[in-house]
C-alpha cells in the first residue's frame, strides 16, 4: 500500500488568504459569497460570486515579475510560495513536479487578447497578453519562481480538474520518479463566463421564494455560484513532521449517458468512480467516515451525487459535507474542496455544510448542519464534471 | 494507492491522425513517402490580415458519424473525432471489440474551442450579451475534445484533459499509459487535438515566432514556425491485454519523461537542460540500450532547434538521426505530441525515418544528421519523440517496434 503525504497546504481563497484564514472560515460555517463588483451584472439574473477580494499580490511577487502575470498566474504563483512556507523545513529540490488544474483557465486573458486585436489589429496586439493566454501559464510560473524542473502538466477537466491533477501528480510520486510535487489548482471568475453561465440558467439566483445562494443538497437549489482563487498542496513521499493527510486512493469514470453541457442521467458511473476509489486505497466503504461532496448547488448533479451514495453506502451512509456553499463551484480549481478535505483529517473535525437545510424527498441523509469532532481515518472526496467525468480520492489519517 | 508498474508492458493497437497531409494514416504516410508537404496560404481567416499569411490547414474534414452525434461540436472536437475514430476502428478491427466500459480518454490540447470562442466575441460586440448565441462558447472548455470522443464513443472509463501548450498531447500519451499501469483504466485513447485560431495565428506573429516562407526547422535560413493544426490519437493497451483480445499490436509505448526548464513562459532553456532531462527519463523509464531515430520537436523557431540539439547530443549522442515532420505539417501546437507519436508509430511500422523538408543547409548550431528531402528506409528498434512547450514543459516519449 502506498500513500502521498500532504506536508504544505497554501491558500488564496474568497474571504481567507492562508490555510489559517482558510480554517477560520471553514470554522465560522459562513459562506463567503457576496454581490460581484468587479464586473457589471446588470439584466443578468445572477448577481453573487465567491470572489477573492483581500489579496494583495504584492505581498508575494515583485512588481517587474508581476506585470508578466495574469491574475490566475498571482493567484497560484502566491498560493505556492504561502504552501513552500507552510511546508517549512529544507526546500525542495528542483526535482520536484507540478500539476495544476482548472476549470476554465485563462479565458479572460484571451478576452482582453481579443479585445486589443479588434482595437488594434492582429499585428500589434501584446505578446504579453498571447504569453499568458496558455491555460499552463500559473504552473509554469510556478515552476520558474521556484525553480522545480520535474514534470509540468496542466488539467483542464471542468469541475474535475484539481482533483485529475492530483491524482497524476500523486501517481507520480507513488511511481518513484519523483519525491515531491505541488498540486491544487487555480480559478478566476469574470464577467464573460459569469454571463454565459448565467444565461443558459446554471446559475443560481433569486426568484421571489429564496435569494441567491449556493445551497448543495438543499431541495430549493436552483443553480451554482461561482467561485475563484487558488489552493497549492505539497504533497511528497518522504516527509519529517506529520502531514495534514495522505492521499490514499482515487478512482476515474465516465457517465456514457451525458453530454456537452450536463452530467448524464445514471448515477452508476459515480458509484463506480467512488468505489475504484475506496478499492484503490485498499479498504472497503464502511471505513469510509465521511464524504466531501461534490454537491453545487445544481438541480441535477447534486442528485446524482446522493443518488450514488445512497446506492453504494445503502443505510449507513457516513456524514457527508457539501463544502461549496463557502466558496462555490470551481473556487481554486477545484482544489479548495479538496483542502477543506485535508483539513478535515488534519483537525479530526467535520464541517459543516453551509446553504444546506432541508433535503430532496428521495434523499435519505442530511448534509452536516453543524461542525463536530469526529475521529476519521478516512474520507472520501468526489468531482462530478458536466459533459459526465468523475474523479474521486479517498484521504487518510495514516501512512499505512 | 496503486503505483504504476513499469513491469506492465504497453501496446499501441490503434492509430488515427488528420493534419494538413491527410485524412487518415494511409493519406498522411502516403505524403510523407513523397516528400510532400501540406502548407499553403491561410484561408481560415478571410478578410484578416497579419504579418505572415501561410499555414498547415486541415482543407477536408469527412465526419466519419451520424451528424446528429457531432452537433454542437467546436472544430477541435470534429479533428478529435475524426481522429479518434479511426484509431479506435483499427483496435477494434482484429479480435475482440475494445472494453469501452474501463476506456479513458486523454487528451491534450492547447487552446481547445477558442475558435468558436472568438466567433462567440464578435458575436458579442455586435449584439451585446444578452442576444450573442451563448452555445458557440460553450465549445470553449479545453475539456471539449475528450468529452466529444467519450461521449460519440459511448467510453465509460472516465476523462481527462491538459492544456500544457504544444507539450499537452505529449503529457496526455503518458499520462494514459500510467493509468494502464496502475490499473486505473484497461484502455486509453490518448493524443490530442488542436484547430487554429486568431488568437494562436496573431499572437505567434506578435512573437515574431513565424516564418513567412514554409518553416525550415534546423536550418541556416530558418525564421520560426509554420502554424498548424490537426488531430491524433492512439488506442493503448496492456500489452496481454491486447493479445487476449487477439488485437494486433503495432508498436510498443515503452516509457516517457516529462521536465520543466523553469526558465521562461515562452523561450526555451538555451542549454536545452529541461529537453535533455525529459529525453534521460524516456530513456531510463523504457530501459531501452539505444535510441536509432528521433522525431524532433523541430519547430524551427532559432531558440527550439539549437536548444533541441545540443540536448539531444547529450542525452542520446551525436550521431543518432533525427528529423522534424514539421516540415510537412507545420506545429499543431497543443495536437504536436499527438499527431508526431502518430508519425512516430507510422515510422517504426514502416521502417522509414520521414526526413527534414527543405533542408538545403544545415545552420551551424545544428550538427545533426536530420535526414535532409527524403524518408530514409532504416533498421527502427526504438525512437524517440519530443514534444516541447510554452512554459518550458518538456515530454519526450519512447517507442519500440512491435
Amino acid at each position: 500500500m502506498t500513500r502521498v503525504a500532504i506536508t504544505g497546504i497554501g491558500v488564496i481563497a474568497p474571504g481567507a488568504v492562508g490555510v489559517d484564514a482558510f480554517r477560520a472560515l471553514l470554522r465560522s460555517g459562513k459562506s463567503a459569497v457576496a454581490d460581484i463588483a468587479r464586473f457589471d451584472t446588470a439584466g443578468l439574473s445572477a448577481h453573487k460570486a465567491a470572489l477573492i477580494r483581500e489579496f494583495n499580490p504584492r505581498e508575494f511577487i515583485s512588481p517587474m515579475k508581476m506585470r508578466r502575470m495574469n491574475t490566475l498566474s498571482r493567484y497560484g504563483v502566491a498560493a505556492a510560495r504561502l504552501a513552500m512556507i507552510d511546508r517549512g523545513s529544507d526546500p525542495l529540490t528542483s526535482e520536484t513536479g507540478v500539476a495544476i488544474g482548472t476549470a476554465f483557465g485563462p479565458v479572460q486573458t484571451s478576452v482582453d487578447y481579443m479585445q486589443e486585436y479588434v482595437e488594434k489589429g492582429a499585428a500589434l496586439a501584446p505578446p504579453q497578453l498571447f504569453a499568458e493566454s496558455v491555460a499552463n501559464a500559473p504552473g509554469s510560473h510556478i515552476a520558474i519562481e521556484n525553480g522545480l524542473r520535474g514534470f509540468n502538466v496542466t488539467v483542464t477537466q471542468r469541475e474535475s480538474s484539481a482533483l485529475a491533477a492530483a491524482m497524476y501528480a500523486s501517481s507520480q510520486i507513488v511511481k518513484g520518479n519523483l519525491r515531491a510535487a505541488l498540486t491544487g489548482g487555480v480559478e478566476e471568475v469574470n464577467e464573460m463566463i459569469f454571463s454565459v453561465l448565467d444565461r443558459i440558467g446554471a446559475l443560481a439566483h433569486s426568484n421571489g421564494v429564496i435569494d441567491e445562494q449556493s445551497r448543495p443538497f438543499d431541495r430549493r437549489r436552483n443553480g451554482i455560484v461561482l467561485g475563484e482563487g487558488s489552493a497549492v498542496l505539497i504533497i511528497e513521499s518522504k516527509h519529517a513532521s506529520p502531514p495534514y493527510a495522505y492521499i490514499s486512493g482515487f478512482g476515474i469514470a465516465r457517465d456514457t449517458s451525458a453530454t456537452i453541457s450536463d452530467w448524464g442521467v445514471g448515477h452508476e458511473a459515480v458509484v463506480t468512480a467512488m468505489r475504484s476509489a475506496i478499492e484503490d486505497a485498499e479498504l472497503d466503504p464502511s471505513m469510509i467516515g465521511a464524504i466531501y461532496a461534490s454537491a453545487n448547488s445544481s438541480r441535477r448533479a447534486d442528485r446524482l451525487e446522493y443518488c450514488a451514495i445512497q446506492a453504494l453506502f445503502g443505510d449507513r451512509v457516513p456524514p457527508v459535507v457539501a463544502t461549496k456553499g463557502y466558496f462555490g463551484e470551481y473556487a481554486g480549481g477545484g482544489a479548495l474542496q479538496l483542502t477543506a478535505a485535508a483539513l478535515a483529517i488534519d483537525e479530526q473535525t467535520l464541517h459543516a455544510s453551509p446553504g444546506f437545510d432541508d433535503r430532496d424527498d428521495d434523499m435519505s441523509f442530511d448534509a452536516t448542519r453543524e461542525q463536530r469532532d469526529l475521529a476519521l481515518d478516512h474520507l472520501l472526496v468526489n468531482s462530478i464534471s458536466a459533459g459526465g467525468g468523475i474523479v474521486s480520492a479517498v484521504l487518510s489519517r495514516k501512512a499505512a | 494507492m496503486r503505483k504504476p508498474d513499469l513491469n506492465v508492458r504497453i501496446a499501441v493497437t490503434g492509430v488515427g491522425i488528420i493534419c494538413s497531409i491527410g485524412r487518415n494514416k494511409e493519406e498522411v504516410w502516403r505524403s510523407i513517402v513523397e516528400s510532400r508537404a501540406g502548407i499553403g496560404k491561410l484561408t481560415r481567416f478571410p478578410g484578416e490580415t497579419f504579418p505572415t499569411d501561410i499555414a498547415a490547414e486541415v482543407t477536408d474534414i469527412r465526419i466519419p458519424i451520424a451528424k446528429r452525434d457531432v452537433k454542437r461540436l467546436s472544430r477541435t472536437d470534429l479533428l478529435a473525432v475524426v481522429a479518434a475514430h479511426e484509431a479506435i476502428e483499427q483496435a477494434n478491427g482484429g479480435g475482440k471489440a475494445l472494453p469501452v466500459d474501463r476506456a479513458i480518454v486523454s487528451t491534450g490540447t492547447s487552446t481547445g474551442g477558442l475558435l468558436e470562442g472568438e466567433q462567440y466575441y464578435f458575436h458579442r460586440i455586435v449584439v451585446g450579451r444578452r442576444r450573442a448565441a451563448a452555445s458557440r462558447v460553450l465549445q470553449q472548455p479545453t475539456s471539449g475534445p475528450s468529452d466529444a470522443v467519450a461521449r460519440v464513443f459511448k467510453l465509460g472509463g472516465g476523462v481527462i484533459s491538459n492544456a500544457t501548450a504544444c507539450a499537452s498531447a505529449g503529457a496526455a500519451i503518458g499520462m494514459a499509459a500510467d493509468y494502464l499501469r496502475s490499473r486505473h483504466a484497461d484502455v486509453a485513447i490518448a493524443g490530442g487535438s488542436d484547430a487554429l485560431c486568431r488568437l494562436t495565428y496573431s499572437g505567434f506573429n506578435v512573437l515574431q515566432a513565424v516564418d513567412p516562407q514554409p518553416c525550415s526547422p534546423f536550418g541556416a535560413d530558418r525564421k520560426g514556425i509554420t502554424l498548424g493544426e490537426g488531430a491524433a490519437y492512439l488506442v493503448l493497451e496492456r500489452w496481454d491485454d491486447a493479445n487476449a483480445r487477439g488485437a494486433k499490436i503495432l508498436a510498443e509505448f515503452c516509457g516517457y519523461g516529462a521536465s520543466c526548464d523553469a526558465h521562461h513562459p515562452t523561450a526555451p532553456a538555451e542549454d536545452g537542460r529541461g529537453a535533455e532531462l525529459a529525453m534521460r527519463a524516456a530513456l531510463a523509464e523504457s530501459g531501452a540500450a539505444r535510441v536509432d531515430y528521433v522525431n524532433a520537436h523541430g519547430t524551427g523557431t532559432l531558440l527550439n532547434d539549437s536548444a533541441e540539439t545540443k540536448a539531444i547530443i547529450s542525452a542520446v549522442g551525436p550521431t543518432v538521426p533525427v528529423s522534424s515532420s514539421k516540415s510537412y505539417f507545420g506545429h499543431t501546437l497543443g495536437a504536436a505530441g499527438g499527431v508526431e507519436a502518430a508519425v512516430t508509430v507510422l515510422s517504426i511500422m514502416n521502417q522509414t525515418a520521414p526526413p527534414t523538408l527543405r533542408l538545403n543547409s544545415a545552420a551551424a548550431d545544428c550538427t545533426l544528421d536530420y535526414i535532409p528531402h527524403t524518408p530514409r528506409p532504416m533498421v527502427m528498434t526504438s525512437v524517440l519523440s519530443n514534444t516541447f512547450g510554452f512554459g518550458g514543459s518538456n515530454v519526450s516519449l519512447m517507442f519500440k517496434r512491435a
